[in-house]
């Protein structure tokens, strides 16, 4: 049942998206580093580490790091 | 992997047709490539000295990592991220505590360690050293298409870890909604100190040669990611992580045990070691199930607000051994004058504990089929507070400091306890401080 | 003309600043013609197309109320330039914009327009309201075009080409900042220019920031060095948005772009003036060499 609802939810979002956004040069904002989904990488990448090592779930945000013998 | 928020076509096309254009007004065929070379290249560096320290005597980290990327032009980029951390200080073996002191013996099987009565056992003997190196390529694949692959490689004393990834992203709506799709294999192998326990079997005494026995084990897991990264406006963007993992093979804690108690009292059966040192109580080695499989859903949202960003992300997890958690995370980059900022940060983490989680094992039982008394798959609730500052100097170079407090409190599940455990179960609670000094320089 | 090194330096004025060639040959006289036709370009581009004279091509469209002027292939060829330019920047680039100027003073004042005034310049605002059927343009009654955004650039283009079908010699145009070279130097070495440190301009002092060596090709700076309004202590660059008559902001202070050309620089820097906070993703995403001081 969850996933049917996460399925759902995910393609829903899929088809509405058609309308929403920005034209090319509204893009200002968005070009910033600080508006980037990767900015602070390392230190994301040294938090998910200690998070897998201390805590009993890990990742969702993306790939990249490898494993480690902490968990 | 990263994904990139991509511009819209017409940039692309722009350099293209600007060129035509120019060409045509100026009356010339092809123009003669520009060369400016320019001291500056191209690599752009993040580095950082990390420690972290749990409150008593328990784990410190210290690390240093590095992750630089390079711009090839045309959005062809290399990313190389290489940490070496050092770990020392003591962490719970499992066991729990009780009325008297307690005798282990090592994992290396060659010496003993104690911890005092009404203390939670720590096993201070380990010191490791880890090296981890990530290598990863991204490109335009066609049109609005790019595509990644990586490489990823960590090694300890006891631990090995090789793996891979592929990633593809596509964009849609004038590069306003990105579908990223990703694929991860990773091969572990562990070759414990002490050799590779039998489930379930006692500890013992200390044994004269106390060497590997030389045994390895393989971990497989495999990752799958769906994503869509969605600009909902002018001052906001919204990514949504679909993530899939599939773990099997030796997936148990090669050096945490269960303490074996009466099945009325609670208490610990205790063990009379042999003619050699040896554990004063009987304890087993964990064993827990050979597969996991693990769903989660991310979102995370960036809103700007007149040049400060807030950052809010949550993260829902379930797995078929039951651990399901809740993580909440917010950031708030706040900027000072031009060329500093302040960023504090909030995370807050819940769990619920494994199915085979047990505070200890009641002696004359039958055995379960799955066991752990790891903290770290009971009940548990984190919170993390801090505060990161940024400084970017008149070179462009930034560097940074932050200041972090996480607390863990863990609560075995109230049908695990018997008897005198029941409102008296110790849990490894711990309070840690990460301190990081930051440099990012262009090289 | 001066001698430095192996080169022959004349410098004159031209565009409403500081112009200089450099030759790199044996002769002064050979040196001195080159440097006469360089000079001769950027007079006569400047005379036909400066919106600051009465008597050129661009006061009589500028002054013609709303009838239809028919032009020459040379400033045919320029309103072509600008519609593509309004076209790829998604109507940021405009050289219709300049009518703006009469509310933006800028000239370090601290002066900044209602948006009442700006309303009342809108309406003269805008190519998509001139009607270019080449070789016949006819703007709206009020509204005004301004080649100042391309001139300088051409300009350089036009000497570079002008040079290379007269010498061999290799030589180098420079109008303001903006520049060229015919061909690299003779021993392969790299022609040396500076971009000039836009904060040590504010303290009077002109002192090369960046040494970037140029083996062909072009630089073109944009910047806001010299003018600007401060609004509540902020710098605002001379770039305005002619979608809604304010300054591009988040605009860097100075952008300087290496290219071919000197206009596909020149439109480089001011198209990426243009994106104002998104002006080194854009630069990047062009994948052209360039310099960003903020």
């Amino acid at each position: 049942m969850r996933r049917t609802c996460l399925a759902l939810l995910a393609a829903s979002l899929l088809a509405g998206c058609a309308n929403v956004g920005v034209k090319p040069w509204e893009r200002d904002v968005l070009a910033r580093d600080d508006m980037q989904l990767d900015s602070n990488a390392l230190d994301a990448a040294i938090d998910d580490h200690i998070y897998f090592s201390k805590e009993g779930t890990s990742g969702g945000r993306g790939f990249g790091g490898g494993g480690c013998g902490c968990n | 992997m990263r994904v990139q928020l991509i511009m819209a076509d017409k940039d692309l096309k722009i350099g293209a047709a600007l060129t035509a254009a120019t060409c045509s007004l100026l009356g010339i065929a092809a123009p003669t490539t520009a060369f400016a070379a320019d001291p500056d290249a191209k690599w752009d560096v993040d580095s950082a000295l990390l420690y972290y320290g749990e409150s008593d005597s328990r784990v410190k980290d210290l690390s240093l990592g590095t992750h630089a990327t390079r711009d090839f032009g045309d959005e062809r980029k290399l990313g190389l991220d290489l940490t070496v951390d050092s770990l020392t200080g003591a962490s719970p073996n499992g066991a729990a505590a009780s009325g008297g002191a307690q005798t282990f013996t090592s994992p290396s099987g060659r010496d003993v360690y104690s911890t005092p009565a009404g203390k939670v056992p720590l096993d201070d003997t380990f010191h490791d050293t880890r090296v981890a190196l990530n290598a990863g390529w991204s490109q335009p694949f066609a049109r609005l298409y790019t595509v990644s692959a990586g490489l990823g490689f960590s090694n300890e004393y006891d631990y090995q870890h090789l793996g891979a990834n592929v990633g593809l992203t596509r964009d849609f709506n004038e590069r306003n909604t990105t579908l990223s799709t990703a694929l991860a294999y990773g091969q572990d192998t562990v070759k414990p100190v002490g050799g590779i326990r039998t489930p379930f079997s006692l500890m013992g005494d200390v044994t004269g040669d106390g060497d590997d026995g030389g045994g390895s084990v393989h971990k497989n897991v495999l990752d799958a990611l769906l994503g869509i990264t969605q600009v909902l406006g002018r001052h906001s963007v919204l990514r949504l992580n679909y993530s899939y993992s599939d773990s099997s093979g030796y997936l148990t804690d090669p050096y945490k045990l269960l303490s074996v108690v009466d099945p009325v009292t609670g208490e610990l059966v205790a063990r009379t070691p042999g003619g050699a040192p040896g554990a004063t109580g009987l304890y087993r080695y964990e064993n827990r199930p050979d597969s996991r499989r693990k769903q989660a859903v991310y979102a995370e949202l960036r809103q700007d607000f007149s040049g400060k960003v807030l950052q809010i992300g949550y993260r829902y997890s379930t797995d078929d051994w039951e651990v399901d958690s809740h993580t909440l995370e917010s950031r708030l980059r706040w900027p000072l004058g031009e060329t500093s900022y302040l960023e504090p940060h909030v995370r807050y983490y819940t769990q619920t504990a494994a199915s085979f989680y047990r505070y200890s094992l009641a002696s004359g039982e039958p055995l379960p089929e799955f066991a752990s008394a790891d903290a770290r798959l009971a009940d548990l609730d984190a919170y993390t507070l801090g505060i990161k500052f940024g400084h970017v100097a008149p070179s462009g170079n930034e560097w940074s400091a932050r200041l972090e407090f996480y607390q863990q409190k863990s609560k075995p599940p109230a049908e695990t306890l018997i008897g005198t455990q029941i409102g008296h179960a110790q849990m490894p609670d711990f309070n840690a401080v990460i301190l990081q000094f930051g440099y990012r320089f262009k090289l | 003309m001066v001698r430095v090194d192996d080169l022959w330096i004349a410098s004159f004025r031209a565009m409403g600043g500081p112009c200089e060639v450099l030759v790199e040959v044996d002769r002064e006289s050979k040196a001195q013609s080159l440097a006469a036709r360089a000079a001769e370009c950027a007079w006569r581009i400047e005379e036909k197309f400066s919106r600051y004279r009465s008597d050129n091509v661009v006061a009589r469209i500028n002054a013609a109320n709303g009838a239809a002027i028919e032009v020459d292939d040379e400033t045919a060829n320029l309103l072509d330039f600008a519609a593509t330019l309004h076209r790829l920047s998604g109507g940021a680039f405009d050289i219709t914009s300049g009518v703006l100027r009469r509310a933006w003073t800028f000239d370090g004042g601290a002066r900044v327009p209602t948006a009442g005034e700006i309303d009342r310049l809108l309406p003269l605002v805008g190519w998509d309201k001139v009607s270019w059927q080449r070789p016949v343009l006819t703007l709206l009654p009020g509204m005004q075009i301004d080649f100042g955004g391309i001139g300088k650039e051409y300009a350089v283009d036009q000497a570079v080409q002008v040079l290379s079908r007269i010498s061999d010699a290799p030589a180098l145009v420079n109008f303001g900042g903006d520049l060229a070279a015919t061909r690299p130097r003779s021993d392969g070495r790299a022609w040396r220019v500076g971009i000039e440190d836009v904060t040590r301009a504010d303290s009077g002092a002109r002192s090369a920031n960046r040494l970037i060596e140029l083996q062909a090709g072009a630089l073109a700076t944009s910047g806001d060095t010299h003018r600007f309004v401060t609004a509540s202590g902020e710098r605002l660059p001379h770039i305005l948005d002619p979608r809604n008559g304010f300054p591009v902001r988040g605009a860097p202070r100075s952008v300087t772009v290496a290219a071919p050309t000197c206009t596909n620089a020149g439109m480089l820097t001011t198209l990426a003036m243009l994106r104002g906070f998104g002006a080194e993703h854009f630069l990047e995403t062009e994948s052209v060499r360039h310099w960003i001081q903020r």
